[in-house]
């Protein structure tokens, strides 16, 4: 589903990520973790081109994302992003903001484009909130319509760039879970968090990174209990 | 000798004031709406990654925000016929000093304008797979839009108010009026008053018109 081939990014004279390899499969949930400047949200954008890659190669749904017939919108399209601090569009109601994306990305009729906009919303459990716009909803209500609208798009992979870090303690719960619901029904999906209980429940494999480079990855089971690399074991001593 | 307040001179000379009054707000809207398509183009080259093109806006923008309106106006009118040979209309004149002018100022506002939108909105316009095009239309325009409105009011009467330095070169607008009529009456009091008092008219309904449209646009009341 994406594939990463020694991916090297620079800002400027830093480096930043010094040579990712990753393979990612369908239906796979992959957790990055790693501590504040290892690299980890700069990866997930690189994924979907919101950053452009240094050197190296990357192929999502079987396209190489820099090849010049590559329509770099589409691939969007295929890899939904939710942002840390959620961008949703404050000047548009819950519903515009799912259906935008169908309406003038996929082309959709309005009917079908509401239609699925209010399934999606149903599906994050705001189904009341379609008419009301973002500045009225809690933190935790805002990430999961952001996840509703990317979703909107039918997209084969799902990219989580810290998704509960803006949010308060108590409202974490609700967007994982309809994150862990994602995950159980097959998502595909990249995500990064310090969120344990999430990547013990739901991951198929935990990486760990620091310094742009990929330092460990193994089973959640496997990298908490047991991890290899001292800079792991450093870490998660620090977030326990 | 004491002063002679003369109350009908101010009655008597409205009639002829409102039409002069017509021709400043016939040159306000023209010179504006000119003045914004310029203004909104400017802003955005000045924001464009083309630096030619943010080089271009920031000449324009720099030499009208340094130099006189009333100099400016002059250079139009009397200055630029002369490498044209040929004659500029004292209206075509008045309303194209007024365009340049304000535009340079509107292209400072919808620059910052656009600049204050978090690019947080920009990236997930396109990571939903929105163009750059429908991005800025969708997204990031109608958010600028309403940050733009005070600011922009604010132009908007001065650029009214400036109308009245088109007097120099005899457009019959409301100054001008004022004057033609002081010339044959002598009343300056009254008549300069009354001039005052329908500018006033003008720039209050304006700042009301504007008050409305940004509550208008207020999503979040």
């Amino acid at each position: 589903m994406i594939k990463i081939k020694n991916l090297h990014k620079n800002f400027g004279t830093l480096e930043v990520l010094k040579g990712i390899d990753l393979d990612i499969s369908q239906g796979e949930v992959t957790v990055i973790m790693g501590p504040s400047g290892s690299g980890k949200s700069t990866l997930l954008r690189c994924i979907n081109r919101l950053e452009e890659i240094t050197s190296g190669t990357v192929i999502v749904d079987g396209q190489d994302i820099m090849d010049k017939n590559t329509n770099i919108n589409m691939i969007r399209t295929e890899a939904g992003m939710v942002f840390q601090q959620f961008n949703l569009f404050p000047h548009k109601t819950t519903l515009e903001n799912v259906t935008l994306g169908p309406l003038k990305v996929r082309k959709m009729s309005r009917p079908d484009a509401e239609k699925l906009g209010r399934q999606l919303l149903e599906k994050v459990g705001l189904a009341d909130k379609a008419d009301t716009y973002p500045d009225h909803l809690s933190g935790g209500q805002k990430q999961r319509v952001a996840i509703a609208r990317s979703l909107a798009l039918r997209p084969k992979a799902m990219l989580f760039d810290e998704p509960t870090s803006a949010l308060d303690p108590e409202l974490v719960g609700e967007v994982l879970e309809v994150m862990k619901q994602l995950g159980r029904e097959g998502m595909t999906m990249v995500v990064v968090t310090h969120e344990m209980g999430f990547a013990r429940e739901v991951a198929d494999r935990v990486i760990f990174m620091d310094e742009g480079v990929i330092v460990e990855e193994n089973t959640p089971e496997e990298i908490f209990s047991n991890p290899q690399n001292p800079r792991t074991q450093g870490f998660l001593r620090n977030i326990l | 000798m004491g002063f002679d307040f003369k109350y009908n001179v101010m009655w008597e000379s409205v009639p002829m004031l409102l039409v002069g009054m017509k021709l400043t707000i016939l040159i306000t809207i023209c010179g504006l709406v000119i003045g914004f398509a310029l203004g909104a183009l400017n802003g955005l080259l000045k924001i464009s990654r083309n630096i030619v093109f943010r080089k271009l806006a920031g000449v324009y923008i720099e030499s009208i925000r340094g130099t006189p309106i009333m100099v400016q106006v002059m250079f139009i009118y009397f200055g630029l016929p002369m490498a044209l040979g040929m004659r500029i209309h004292p209206m075509v004149a008045g309303i194209v000093a007024i365009a340049v002018n304000s535009g340079a100022y509107i292209a400072e506002i919808v620059r910052g304008a656009f600049q204050s939108i978090d690019t947080g909105q920009t990236e997930a316009g396109r990571s939903i797979g929105l163009t750059h095009f429908q991005t800025m239309y969708y997204i990031i325009w109608p958010q600028a839009l309403k940050r733009m409105i005070p600011p922009l009011g604010n132009q908007f009467i001065i650029s009214l108010k400036d109308t009245s330095l088109l007097v120099v070169v005899g457009v019959g607008e409301l100054t001008r009026t004022g004057q033609e009529i002081i010339a044959a009456n002598f009343r300056a009091f009254e008549v300069w008053l009354t001039v005052a008092l329908l500018y006033l008219v003008m720039t209050l309904s304006l700042s009301r018109l504007l008050n409305y449209f940004e509550k208008k646009m207020d999503i979040n009341k």
